[in-house]
């Protein structure tokens, strides 16, 4: 069970006390509206993580670092619905482990409060070198979206779906509006975090999350926040059907179809399409693992993912670039039969077993994401509230959320010369 | 009635439990307080290296590549309900995987766990394999081998193993070929699986919310004593000189991939734990985030926050691996060499050593948060002769002078670049 302490105005910190694990971590999270400086505040996070005033370059600061047992930073971009998030995090043994009986914890929080308010900064700058070497950095990331033709598929189907929405957008931005970042842009970027992002601070370990919320709370005590909501567009059903297909010289095609699921908000039908989700296509025991991998062997990997802080579902699939017509109508099929109700009496029960399964979180790094997912959310879902809500879904509002199912785009990855 | 041993570490606060079966299967236990799942892993030690098994006539007898991880996907098969059904019933997440060294199941559960560990056992002990089954699976282990080869990553290491190999089997890829696989046939599943799934050359590792006690009564009420004996694998030593110094192979990618190896020249079939550790604190301390050459990389926009050093290592094979993203692998390589040179003159710097060692303590440490890591961990041990809690007292103990003899493995007459271009 969390524990939620307000830090400032829509700062919150979510704190999981436990001391079942040999680790600490602290998350935080920056929510904004995607738009104009998507790619500013991407160079800004990885900025923030690179250094500090007390540890002024990387090199430096990964010497200490590694003084605190190989204590790590992490920084990230993601998107929740039509909000960029940026993610920074310190993750380090607990004091018990200490070999020389120095608390590693209070240390690290000093640490990743200091790379958050007090970052190395210099009239305005942090410093052209560090910007430059971050901006080449970011660009490889894009462009290395190419090198994992499995991702490149997936966000290129999302991409083409919700082009008329922010979600559409690359979290990361284009490469031109990269190149295009000035200095300037990002200690905006950092100002506009700090007063109008919402914000949420995600904690697990042993340590007392009170010593954690006191120096965010001191933190943000010079900041005067001003905080904007991020909002989402929920498009409730597919438009126009589209096909979208790229070819490379690859051995496997990739096939990705992309479903709106006529969900409207994050927790809105949130159980029942959990499970029809994974009916379809999460488990060993789903409609697309039993037929299109064991049944017809058309596929190692064939499994559908519901993204709930968008309303959207999405089917995955490693194929033969001449079965795309085969596979697509295998999977169209299945899910005909799951609204025609043709499902095994089992398999509502085996889908819940197994969701309860996978919602019985084991590792700090687990309960973390769950946690921070939320951060837009007004009240917290605890894992014990998603399995008990499982529990109640019947499979008559199984096939009222199949259903509600909509195609809207397929993107094809497909091997050059082998297409249908 | 099978004794029940206790290992302690009063640092971690974690106690092993450890028994052997009278049927030989060994069985390692370790209880997690406050934790409601349970990873079982049930292991062979047969991985994609045995390629060839001993015989009726002593002799060695050559098996197709990639028949221990098809044997992995077909185990799961069987006459009534295959294992993935029967698992539903208990909610169960199971799987499974096949290295160069072993082949494992397991499953994590936190609902019915007894009937899970109970049907880990009994599936991995009835196999059941017929010429269509065998055959319908060449389609699925076909497109696993085609994500695979459309991976950089896996491929710029296979062409790496390529490379600095001429004979071990390391440098074969683990699912084998289309061509090999279509060799394979109920029958020779059979044959190996008589062969490698003896009870002696099992272990069962449980870490969860479980008692040693009871996984010792479901051992004893399912498994069943099968003939046979722990798998001797010959040692053939290698020539350290690699095949060849430089492979390039061209894939859709955004910039150039590479793996620098160094193959180490070894005696014996398998390192220490200690010199594993030191060779990773070595390693770390030269070309770790707080290295001078990783600044140095940075600072020449050579490298990107992926590069790494690491050892990679088994039985009859040893090399280190410096993998990395650059626009100019053979520039980074060059440095690396340099840096290395350099080092081998002036020693390892002893505050780079002290740092690079509390790092792998904090690592080993943070390792035991995650049942599976410690499963996992406690059944490579197992198979290497290792104890349970070894690699933190080793670490703990590795001096400079240790690390220092390690830099010898660095020899660049034994040196590959592998290299995979864009596609232009």
């Amino acid at each position: 069970m969390s524990e939620v302490r307000s830090i400032a105005e829509k700062v919150r910190m979510i704190s999981v006390k436990t001391d079942k694990f040999k680790t600490s971590q602290i998350l935080v999270s920056f929510a904004v509206p995607i738009g104009d400086s998507l790619a500013a505040n991407g160079l800004l996070i990885y900025l923030l993580k690179r250094s500090c005033k007390s540890y002024p370059d990387f090199t430096l600061l990964n010497r200490k670092l590694d003084e605190l047992y190989g204590a790590t930073l992490g920084a990230g971009i993601a998107k929740n619905g039509d909000a960029q998030v940026l993610n920074i995090s310190i993750t380090y043994i607990d004091d018990r482990f200490s070999l020389d009986g120095e608390s590693i914890s209070d240390c690290c929080a000093q640490l990743i409060s200091e790379m958050i308010f007090n970052p190395n900064i210099k009239n305005k700058s942090f410093g052209s070198a560090a910007l430059e070497e971050e901006r080449r950095l970011m660009i490889q990331r894009v462009e290395s979206e190419l090198d994992d033709k499995a991702s490149y598929a997936y966000e290129h189907l999302i991409a083409n779906m919700c082009e008329k929405e922010p979600y559409g957008r690359c979290r990361y931005g284009t490469i031109e509006e990269i190149k295009a970042v000035r200095m300037a842009d990002v200690y905006d970027a950092w100002r506009n975090i700090l007063e109008t992002a919402v914000i949420q601070i995600t904690t697990i370990g042993s340590g007392d999350p009170e010593k954690v919320a006191s120096v965010f709370e001191k933190g943000f005590s010079a900041i005067k926040r001003n905080p904007v909501e991020p909002e989402t567009v929920y498009v409730k059903r597919g438009g126009r059907f589209r096909r979208i297909e790229e070819s490379f010289p690859v051995n496997q095609g990739k096939l990705v179809i992309g479903f709106r699921t006529g969900t409207e908000s994050f927790m809105d039908n949130r159980f029942a399409v959990t499970v029809m989700n994974d009916i379809f296509g999460g488990g060993t025991y789903s409609k697309l693992f039993t037929n299109v991998r064991e049944k017809l062997s058309l596929a190692y990997y064939c499994s559908s993912s519901f993204i709930p802080s968008k309303g959207i579902l999405v089917v995955q699939s490693g194929i033969d670039s001449d079965k795309e017509k085969t596979v697509t109508a295998a999977v169209i099929n299945q899910l005909g039969e799951i609204r025609n109700s043709k499902n095994d009496d089992s398999l509502l029960e085996d889908s819940k077993r197994s969701l309860r399964e996978r919602f019985t979180f084991s590792s700090p790094e687990a309960i973390v994401v769950w946690y921070s997912s939320q951060l837009l959310q007004q009240n917290i879902l605890e894992p014990e509230e998603m399995i008990n809500g499982i529990e109640e879904v019947t499979m008559e509002q199984v096939v009222e959320a199949s259903k509600k199912l909509s195609i809207d785009t397929i993107f094809m990855l497909s091997s050059e010369g082998e297409t249908e | 009635m099978m004794k029940i041993k206790e290992i302690r570490n009063d640092k971690l606060g974690e106690s092993v439990f450890t028994a052997v079966h009278p049927s030989g299967l060994r069985i390692f236990v370790m209880p997690k307080a406050g934790y409601d799942s349970v990873y079982a892993l049930f292991g062979t030690k047969y991985g994609s290296i045995d390629t060839a098994v001993r015989n009726e006539n002593d002799e060695f007898e050559t098996i197709p590549e990639g028949t221990a991880h098809f044997l992995e996907h077909k185990l799961f098969e069987s006459e009534d309900l295959n294992a993935f059904e029967r698992f539903a019933e208990t909610g169960a997440s199971a799987n499974a995987f096949t290295s160069f060294e072993n082949t494992a199941y397991l499953f994590k559960s936190s609902g019915d766990i007894e009937k899970s560990l109970e049907i880990l056992l009994d599936f991995v002990q009835n196999p059941y394999f017929t010429a269509e089954t065998v055959e319908k699976e060449q389609g699925i282990i076909g497109q696993e081998i085609r994500m695979y080869q459309d991976l950089p990553d896996w491929k710029v290491m296979f062409n790496l193993l390529k490379a600095l190999y001429t004979d071990h089997p390391v440098r074969i890829d683990i699912a084998g070929t289309q061509e090999s696989i279509a060799k394979i046939d109920a029958d020779l599943l059979y044959r190996l699986y008589n062969k490698f799934y003896n009870t002696s050359n099992m272990v069962l590792s449980v870490v969860g919310g479980i008692e040693p006690e009871k996984v010792v009564e479901i051992v004893n009420r399912v498994i069943k004593a099968k003939e046979g004996e722990p798998i001797c694998r010959k040692f053939v030593k290698e020539n350290p000189v690699p095949e060849k110094n430089y492979v390039e192979e061209a894939l859709s990618v955004s910039r150039k991939q590479f793996i620098l190896g160094f193959k180490e020249d070894i005696s014996e079939p398998e390192l220490s734990l200690k010199d594993e550790i030191a060779t990773d604190i070595m390693l770390d301390a030269i070309c770790g985030h707080s290295s001078d050459l990783f600044k140095s990389l940075m600072d020449e926009k050579l490298i990107d926050m992926s590069f790494d050093g690491s050892l990679f290592n088994g039985f009859g094979y040893s090399c280190v691996m410096f993998s990395g993203t650059s626009d100019d692998p053979e520039r980074v390589s060059q440095m690396i060499k340099d840096e290395i040179e350099r080092v081998k003159k002036q020693g390892i710097d002893p505050d780079a050593f002290n740092r690079a060692k509390r790092r792998f303590y904090g690592s080993f440490v943070s390792d035991y948060n995650s049942i599976s890591s410690v499963a996992n961990r406690l059944m490579s041990m197992s198979f290497n002769e290792n104890k349970p809690f070894d690699e933190i007292k080793i670490c703990s103990a590795i001096t400079l002078k240790d690390a220092q003899k390690r830099l010898g493995i660095l020899e660049n007459d034994y040196s590959a670049l592998s290299v995979i271009t864009p596609v232009s």
